[in-house]
């Protein structure tokens, strides 16, 4: 439908401006034919004009001088105008000599006939008609003599046929070339507007592209006319939507496999609490494996309260504005190191505190809580005999806090999920660590609620750096 | 009965899976990830081995891989269908998904079991002895007169000893699903058995719920 749009209005200007140029063209070549023509008619009336002037001035000079001798004019007129045949020997011009209506001398008057068109008026004045004869075009002039022969007419007769032929010829080669012009301006056209449209058809084909899904496609770039520049805000507008399409698309898949890793976390838990029941439903068993299926049921049931508790805490934390109070840092390490000293002394971990920086803002049980799940973390990743560096420092204005360790690591692609509630590294998702996997996605949480960034630096075996960075101060 | 390998990272799992097993008279061993499974079983021959799917170190299809000689049934808590397709078309003898009943893990187990081993089918416990084969009971070395019914009902008491089942279930294990008999045609036939083995004893009738076979060990 659009593709069949750009043809036609490709077409349509196509016609138009061919129209419109051959119009101007050709009333253009027509304007010049006609007026070379009426300028080729000018000439031969003024020639006519001129001849018979010569012929009447010579004729009356004559017809004086057979006067004063006494002869009679028109017994020797056809000797008096002998000579103008001479004059006349150009093929082209006849004359023909009229006293009153009748004709007394005539030569090469061709098939002209004479009539009361080509009478000259009565008051001197010389008349030019133009007629035309069979394949012959004329320019006649006539002409009363000037008094006392008045009674004389002069005609003469200038043959145009060759000039008009001429003039014929020019015309018809200027409407030869106009018509070659016009065929080479019609193809030069065709070409200039196919690649001034071929932009618009890339355009609508890409657009296609991009709606039917492939968010990728780009149109190409070249030179840094309009063109281009529309082709880059276009190619703009495809990386914004695919940008968008992908953190949606993201988003999604990070909202399935909560719901996935939830319905798994749920799943553990829910088969032991059934099971267990059925056993003590069921089986005939001494008091000491009773008791042992209600711990495994108790403790399962724990597990599953200890979920939703964090769940809760996750929900909770998403809706409340963190009161920003300050916060001593070394008190607040020192705090730390003692409430982890059990798991620290168990796995005979050296915690070292670094505290450059006084004082930070923000909820203090928040980011207690904060910093207790990193330390816990990094204590599980260390191997017995670990280091951990607990800082809090300055970097670029703002404060940080940092966790380090010098444990197992973690690789690209965990480092990629590890925020994501319930997301385990290890692909068995093995409990034996604790805590249901909501523990960093609440550190992430508990940051953005203090307008911090959370991030964790990683390589394998070598350890992993987690980096608080307040924004606010 | 029979030695049965549990491969399963979640001690609760693993441990109630152990119990049930051990209820109607298997031998069970635990291990609660791939490596010591492969480890395990190439220390010491199993009859069968339930292995979860999602282990750490080596995942449950790497163990079976390596090991794929002992017949195996995958638990896991995954019920997608690649999952399962893909257990099955490796060689596997059956699977299991999370939460599981455990009457369904017992009859798997049995199936796989029946299937795999020609030897070993015959139940003794005190005067009574009774063998699957050829299909025959012995009350203090003389043989005892049952109906089909009557065998078959005895049949699914010891492949569920030391469990409870309900009347209706023991209708859909020993008559099948079609049946649609009373629930009294049970006592009936728990009455001749208790009678015919001198079992009165050992079939309980439990509260609210069925029979059940206690037999010690």
């Amino acid at each position: 439908m659009k593709r069949g749009l750009n043809l036609s209005m490709k077409n349509r200007t196509f016609l138009t401006t061919l129209i419109l140029f051959l119009l101007a063209f050709n009333l253009g070549i027509s304007i010049i034919a006609i007026l070379t023509l009426q300028e080729t008619v000018e000439r031969a009336k003024e020639r006519g004009l001129r001849e018979h002037y010569i012929i009447v001035s010579a004729l009356v000079k004559d017809f004086n001088a057979v006067q004063s001798r006494e002869v009679s004019i028109e017994d020797n007129l056809q000797l008096l105008l002998q000579p103008y045949n001479y004059f006349t020997g150009e093929k082209k011009t006849g004359f023909a000599f009229l006293k009153g209506k009748q004709t007394i001398y005539s030569n090469r008057m061709g098939d002209v006939t004479l009539d009361n068109l080509t009478a000259p008026p009565e008051n001197g004045d010389r008349l030019v008609t133009l007629r035309k004869s069979g394949e012959n075009s004329y320019v006649i002039v006539t002409g009363h003599l000037p008094k006392p022969y008045d009674q004389y007419t002069m005609v003469y007769l200038y043959d145009t046929t060759s000039s008009i032929s001429s003039w014929n010829n020019m015309k018809n080669t200027l409407f030869a070339v106009g018509l070659i012009l016009s065929i080479l301006l019609a193809s030069c056209l065709l070409l200039l507007l196919n690649r001034l449209f071929k932009p618009l058809a890339m355009i609508s084909q890409t657009s296609r592209n991009i709606a039917a899904g492939a968010y990728q496609t780009r149109l190409q770039v070249s030179g840094s006319d309009e063109l281009a520049e529309m082709a880059h805000s276009f190619n703009n507008m495809a990386d914004e939507i695919q940008r968008q399409m992908e953190a949606l698309t993201e988003s999604a898949e990070q909202k399935q496999r909560f719901v996935d890793n939830f319905a798994h976390e749920l799943r553990t838990p829910l088969t032991a609490i059934h099971g267990y029941a059925e056993y003590l439903q069921r089986a005939a068993i001494s008091q000491e494996d009773r008791l042992d299926a209600l711990g495994y049921i108790l403790s399962e049931c724990r597990h599953i309260q200890g979920m939703s508790c964090q769940l809760l805490e996750l929900a909770k934390l998403r809706n409340d504005i963190v009161q920003f109070e300050p916060i001593n840092t070394a008190n607040l390490f020192l705090t730390l190191k003692q409430s982890l000293m059990v798991k620290l002394e168990e796995k005979q971990i050296n915690l070292s505190l670094s505290c450059e920086t006084d004082t930070i803002y923000g909820d203090a049980c928040l980011l207690e809580n904060l910093l207790v799940n990193l330390l816990d973390n990094a204590i599980k990743a260390c191997d017995n005999g670990g280091q951990i560096v607990l800082r809090a420092y300055q970097e670029n204005g703002h404060a940080v806090i940092s966790v380090q360790d010098n444990g197992k690591g973690m690789n690209e692609e965990v480092l990629q999920h590890i925020t994501e509630p319930f997301y385990r590294a290890e692909k068995s998702r093995n409990r034996k660590d604790g805590g249901a996997g909501l523990g960093l996605a609440i550190c992430k949480q508990i940051c953005e609620s203090h307008n911090a960034v959370l991030e964790f630096y990683s390589h394998l075996g070598k350890g992993t750096i987690s980096k608080i960075t307040f924004t606010i101060t | 009965m029979a030695s049965i390998l549990i491969v399963e990272d979640e001690t609760a799992i693993n441990e109630l899976i152990k119990r049930n097993l051990q209820l109607v008279g298997h031998h069970c061993v635990s291990v609660y990830n791939g490596k010591a499974a492969v480890d395990e079983l190439g220390r010491h021959a199993y009859d069968l081995v339930i292995l979860d799917i999602m282990l750490p170190e080596l995942d449950g299809f790497e163990v079976f891989k390596q090991q794929s000689e002992t017949p195996t049934i995958f638990l896991t808590a995954r019920s997608s269908l690649s999952d399962r397709i893909k257990g099955f078309s490796m060689g596997a003898d059956d699977y299991l998904t999370k939460p599981f009943e455990m009457l369904e893990l017992l009859a798997r187990v049995e199936a796989v079991l029946r299937r795999t081993q020609k030897t070993n089918s015959c139940f003794e416990s005190g005067d009574v002895l009774v063998d699957f084969n050829s299909r025959q009971v012995f009350y203090k070395g003389v043989p005892v007169e049952c109906t089909p019914k009557e065998f078959e009902l005895l049949e699914v008491l010891v492949n569920n000893r030391n469990i409870a089942l309900s009347r209706d279930k023991l209708l859909e294990l020993a008559w099948g699903y079609d049946y649609e008999g009373d629930s009294r045609t049970i006592d009936v036939h728990i009455q001749k058995l208790r009678k015919k083995l001198g079992w009165e004893d050992m079939i309980k009738t439990v509260y609210k719920l069925g029979y059940r076979l206690e037999v010690k060990g």
